[in-house]
């Protein structure tokens, strides 16, 4: 970097302004944090002691509220059901998204742009426009209260973005390769599932991880498609606690917790990774 | 190489799956759902076409529409303004800081990924009259207000309470969206602009500003439609009440067509939902026009 001794005079002129920043956004991420680390803490509290203090630790932790919140809220059901159409969503989405991209931004036809443009208004989009006509078509056929009828609305909405980024990661990648590959006699499908996927892996991995949050916490059409118990998925049976359950605070609380658990997980697992996907995505659209 | 790239049964077989998916999940609902919106359809019975009266019944006798309408304009313009400034604001501040950037990034933008379901009960709680905010500012000798229940004013407090857990949970996703961008600029202008003498603010002016102006499109837009489909905090928070005054355009459409089972009534709240959006795409593309730079 040529330019330190610059930044360094200028680091020393301005040192009351950063103090000054610096201490916004500690402010700020408490803010941020606050709110996350106090709903652990009644999570952990009874029912009695979160009315009387609630903001204070609690005196002695109660990790029943989460197993109790466990089986009231059927969560073990609800989380495997999370799990499975997540799942299967996203490995669908991927795969269709990336040959969609590929075909977009690698191969050569007339209507790749108006295809390109296509996929991308379904972005601006919502599901609401769809809710009704789709449950009444689905429920025709059997598909309402099946997890199998979620994932297709889920997998079709997923997409949009899923070929945006991907078509951006194909279109960046040397063609050279891909000359390579055909004069050695790579076909079309083998320079796509050899050559073209595996590059491929940042934009995989930036689009999976979007796809999986965007799904994880998805509300609306899981509760519309969606009434038998059995087949909830997260989001939807913490809407019980908003009802029945309604004073029961510490066990809405530790639901909460198992609820968000996972993308907290997988966030903190991964955050620099996202946000450079999701600037690289972004940037290049 | 040509001849492979131009293969028409390979391009067909790599695009068909994703565009029967969008054909037969996307595209034909909403011909059917603009269809329904001039039906009489209850649930039970089939749909019987009455032309217009679902959306003169709509725009002129239901108060209820008007005020979903009204707190989904009130929540777009709030986001829009709100999310986009302090996230611009954000995006500036932590790329002049010289140590800690990331992990400030990565705590504002953390509600970005969580379920709004899950902040929405949190908030809730948070706002309840006696519990929560309310328990804080009394021991200060303040009486907190209904925050959650007063239903006075043109923009009921709910509605603003609801607008400002949307902006800590979403402002993230914008100051990221300029953060890529003023990151992407190239030091060299920066560095040129001291040596002639430039201020810090007027290279903001003159060079960040223009530099990041093609993200406020993509930014703005995204915000505008992400608060116009809202539906998960107010759910969550308010369920639409006290007595319809927080209901949003989703919320609106979701009680009529699986409360009351008016599926013809709420696809013409659709129509409107839908309609909104184009229009505010379009109209953000059309008033920040675009310059291109070499970057």
């Amino acid at each position: 970097m040529g330019d330190k001794g610059v930044t360094k005079t200028q680091r020393k002129k301005l040192s009351p302004v950063i103090i000054a920043i610096y201490v916004l956004l500690v402010v700020l991420a408490v803010i941020y944090i606050a709110p996350l680390l106090w709903m652990l803490s009644v999570s952990l509290k009874d029912n009695a002691e979160v009315m009387s203090a609630p903001f204070s630790l609690p005196k002695a932790m109660q990790f029943a509220n989460y197993a109790e919140a466990w089986t009231l809220g059927k969560l073990g059901k609800a989380l495997v059901n999370s799990v499975l159409v997540c799942g299967v969503t996203l490995i669908v989405s991927m795969f269709f998204g990336a040959m969609a991209a590929f075909a977009i931004g690698r191969m050569r036809w007339k209507l790749s742009e108006g295809m390109h443009t296509f996929f991308l208004i379904g972005m601006m989009v919502p599901v609401h426009c769809i809710l009704i006509p789709l449950f009444v078509r689905f429920a025709k056929l059997g598909l309402t209260n099946s997890r199998f009828g979620l994932m297709l609305p889920y997998i079709t909405f997923s997409l949009p973005m899923t070929i945006f980024l991907l078509t951006g990661f194909f279109r960046s990648m040397p063609g050279e390769l891909f000359e390579a590959a055909a004069i050695d006699g790579c076909g079309i499908y083998r320079c796509f599932f050899k050559i073209a996927l595996p590059l491929c892996r940042t934009g995989f991995f930036v689009s999976g991880l979007m796809t999986f949050v965007n799904n994880w916490n998805e509300l609306l059409l899981a509760m519309v498609f969606i009434s038998d118990p059995e087949k909830k998925t997260l989001p939807v049976t913490l809407t019980y606690f908003v009802g029945p359950y309604a004073t029961n605070y510490v066990q809405m609380f530790a639901a909460i917790i198992i609820a968000i658990a996972p993308t907290v997980i997988v966030y903190c697992m991964f955050s620099n990774q996202i946000v450079e996907g999701l600037t690289t995505g972004a940037v290049k659209g | 190489m040509d001849k492979i790239l131009r293969d028409k049964k390979a391009i067909f077989v790599f695009t068909a799956p994703a565009f029967l998916m969008f054909v037969v999940i996307l595209v034909i609902p909403i011909f059917q759902m603009v269809y329904y919106s001039f039906c009489d359809y209850a649930a039970l019975t089939p749909p019987e076409f009455i032309g217009l009266a679902n959306y003169k019944k709509l725009l002129f006798k239901d108060a209820t529409f008007r005020i979903a309408l009204k707190n989904s304009i009130f929540f777009m313009i709030f986001s829009a303004v709100s999310q986009q400034i302090i996230g611009l604001v954000l995006a500036v501040l932590l790329t002049n800081i010289p140590k800690g950037r990331n992990v400030f990034k990565n705590i504002y933008y953390l509600p970005c990924v969580l379920s709004s379901a899950a902040l929405g009960l949190l908030w809730a709680f948070m706002f309840n009259p006696k519990i929560g905010i309310n328990q804080l500012l009394a021991k200060i000798g303040i009486k907190g207000p209904m925050w959650l229940m007063e239903s006075k004013g043109f923009i009921v407090l709910p509605m603003w309470v609801i607008a400002f857990v949307a902006l800590w949970q979403y402002v993230g996703q914008n100051m990221m969206l300029y953060m890529a961008q003023i990151t992407g600029i190239s030091r060299d202008i920066y560095e040129a602009a001291y040596i002639d003498g430039a201020s810090k603010p007027k290279a903001f002016r003159y060079i960040t500003m223009p530099l990041v102006k093609p993200m406020i499109v993509t930014s703005l837009s995204l915000n505008c439609i992400g608060s116009l489909k809202f539906f998960d905090l107010v759910y969550n928070m308010t369920q639409g009440g006290p007595n319809h005054r927080t209901e949003v355009l989703a919320t609106e459409l979701y009680a009529e067509g699986f409360n009351y089972f008016k599926y013809g009534y709420a696809s013409a709240i659709s129509v409107v939902l839908l309609i909104l959006c184009l229009i505010v795409t379009l109209l953000v593309k059309k008033v920040i026009k675009v310059e291109t730079y070499e970057s």
